[in-house]
């Protein structure tokens, strides 16, 4: 799958579950950049991303998970 | 027991072991003690001697650890302040506490008009680790938590309270030794931190922190099967979060997995207890107020627990603390009856920091066992069994645990209707798809925009009382005796 609808999808998936899109979707995007992105909402955004790409996080994968190119690539491996 | 005497004899006997991994890198016991003793010697030279309460900005590295060893061997007592908390809140909590110096191991000073020492840039000074002499009534830390009336409340801890808990720690028998890597996965503002750097210590064992940036779960799992940790103290929160890569997990290292700050449920607990084969599962539980935690109840691998509405039993009190259950009077209940749990003995605090007020309410005296006792009201509903197993069956006010950290719901609420100008609102706790408590708000109004409304809260609170979920009722539903029904208001965030 092209980079690009990767991210499209990610992009989706934060704005379903934060409410809103005032984010870029830049490779250096972290979590601390977007509003609402914190522990509690983390679970849940991971979970739609797996159920978005029907795909399986392995527990060392999450930690991996450092910003957004690495959550591409970590996605692109899987599917 | 003499505590700071024992951190000092500890430190020279485990002098060429690790004491610390932190950020992907180990501290010896002896690189332990340069810090501490630099920071110790500035300490001597920049407080004043009748200084009692430090200030300590509360990083994860080993500049930070040092300094509450070099605070205790000087006899002073940390006051905790977390960089990431709202500016009002820290500066609430250092003038309650009279602070003037703090100890700050970042790179530049996080608050400008304070005297700041900063630990990471101390030239060596000679090694001392010889303790100044202290009483059981100096104080070790107060830690301060959520209030009812907006403004957070102090627990001051002794000495004395300290070394009762430990002794009756190691009267448990989750034992430690030089051998052992302990995790230690609190912010330095909880006092969960406090057993899981100090146990390790006083040992000559390794403490594993997690650093700031990671998530947290998975970093927990990471330490434990790439060190094979054998100790561990964590909030049950932790579990709901692994508890869908259970089948990932194998760490036949653990010895010691406790269980604290939140209610433990039995059937997650039996599902970890195959990710850690041969490990001691332990669920223990205690206020601020009586020195980290002062119940224990040991989870039996292969028979029958003692369960309410399947959370485990808190057990019995450990050594120095005595429990009864109380109606209303203060009047003891019979057997199996319910009532309000209440802890005396010499972990108890001497009080919250600078208020009769609360402490009138929560601290009371009674004729107990042949002599007059102090006793504190927990505010948590109990039952005791015919063993004195002791069953949590909920709280008797507004206070929800999130992450294990103390909620005063009204603490919200003060704050929201202080920023909406006489729109009445309602925080509740609610439990989330995963288990995990959230903090829920409902607004009186037709729906409004929250923007200004959570930039508001989250300059007065810190994150995790910020309201997860926000949700609109034109008007509350009343309970049959006319008072806001908070359980239909939480059923609008679990539906």
């Amino acid at each position: 799958m092209e980079t690009l609808t990767i991210k499209e999808t990610i992009s989706d998936v934060l704005e379903s579950i934060l409410e809103h899109n005032n984010f870029e979707m830049h490779d250096e995007l972290t979590a601390k950049d977007v509003d609402g992105w914190d522990s509690l909402s983390h679970m849940i955004i991971i979970t739609k991303i797996e159920e978005a790409f029907n795909i399986k996080f392995k527990l060392r994968d999450l930690n991996k998970l450092k910003n957004m190119g690495s959550l591409v690539s970590v996605i692109q491996n899987k599917i | 027991m003499n505590l700071t005497f024992e951190i000092q004899s500890s430190i020279f006997a485990n002098y060429s072991n690790n004491a610390f991994y932190i950020s992907n890198k180990y501290y010896t016991y002896k690189d332990f003690s340069q810090i501490i003793s630099n920071i110790r010697s500035t300490i001597k030279k920049s407080a004043k001697k009748t200084e009692c309460f430090v200030g300590l900005i509360t990083n994860d590295d080993i500049h930070t650890y040092a300094s509450i060893i070099a605070l205790w061997l000087e006899g002073k007592a940390y006051v905790p302040l977390n960089p990431e908390f709202p500016l009002d809140r820290n500066l609430s909590v250092i003038k309650q506490a009279n602070i003037v110096t703090i100890l700050d191991s970042s790179s530049e000073k996080t608050f400008s008009s304070f005297n700041s020492i900063m630990t990471k840039t101390l030239s060596d000074s000679e090694v001392d680790l010889t303790p100044v002499e202290i009483s059981d009534n100096d104080f070790a830390y107060i830690f301060f938590t959520s209030g009812t009336t907006g403004t957070p409340k102090g627990v001051p801890i002794t000495f004395g309270n300290l070394s009762g808990f430990i002794e009756a720690q190691w009267a448990l028998n989750y034992t430690i030794t030089e051998n052992d890597r302990c995790l230690q996965m609190f912010e330095l503002t909880f006092d969960l931190s406090v057993v899981s750097y100090l146990a390790p210590i006083l040992k000559g064992a390794c403490v594993y922190t997690i650093p700031k940036d990671e998530i947290k779960y998975s970093y927990i799992f990471e330490l434990m099967e790439d060190h094979e940790l054998t100790y561990s103290l964590m909030v049950p929160s932790i579990l709901h979060y692994l508890r869908p890569y259970f089948d990932e997990i194998n760490c036949p290292s653990m010895k010691f997995s406790l269980f604290c700050g939140e209610a433990l449920p039995l059937d997650v607990t039996e599902e970890w207890s195959k990710c850690i084969p041969n490990a001691t599962i332990a669920n223990v539980y205690g206020p601020t107020e009586c020195t980290i935690y002062c119940m224990d109840y040991t989870y039996k691998r292969n028979s029958e627990n003692k369960t309410h509405n399947g959370v485990l039993t808190i057990g019995k009190n450990m050594l120095n603390t005595s429990t009864i259950i109380v109606d209303d009077d203060n009047n003891e209940v019979e057997t199996g009856k319910e009532g309000e749990l209440c802890l005396s003995g010499v972990q108890l605090t001497p009080g919250y920091w600078k208020n009769e007020k609360k402490n009138k309410q929560v601290f009371f005296d009674k004729h107990h066992n042949g002599k007059n006792t102090r006793f504190y009201r927990t505010g948590d509903l109990c039952c005791a069994d015919k063993d004195g197993d002791v069953l949590y069956l909920g709280r008797v006010d507004f206070q929800a645990k999130i992450q294990g950290f103390r909620v005063e719901l009204s603490e919200i609420e003060f704050h929201v209707k202080a920023t909406l100008n006489k729109m009445n609102a309602v925080a509740v706790a609610f439990t989330n798809s995963i288990h995990n408590t959230e903090i829920g708000l409902v607004i009186e109004s037709k729906p409004i925009n929250t923007k200004e409304l959570l930039d508001n809260l989250n300059e007065k609170l810190p994150k995790y009382m910020i309201p997860t979920q926000i949700k609109f009722a034109d008007s509350f539903p009343l309970n049959s005796n006319g008072k806001t029904d908070r359980n239909k208001l939480t059923k609008l965030f679990t539906k």
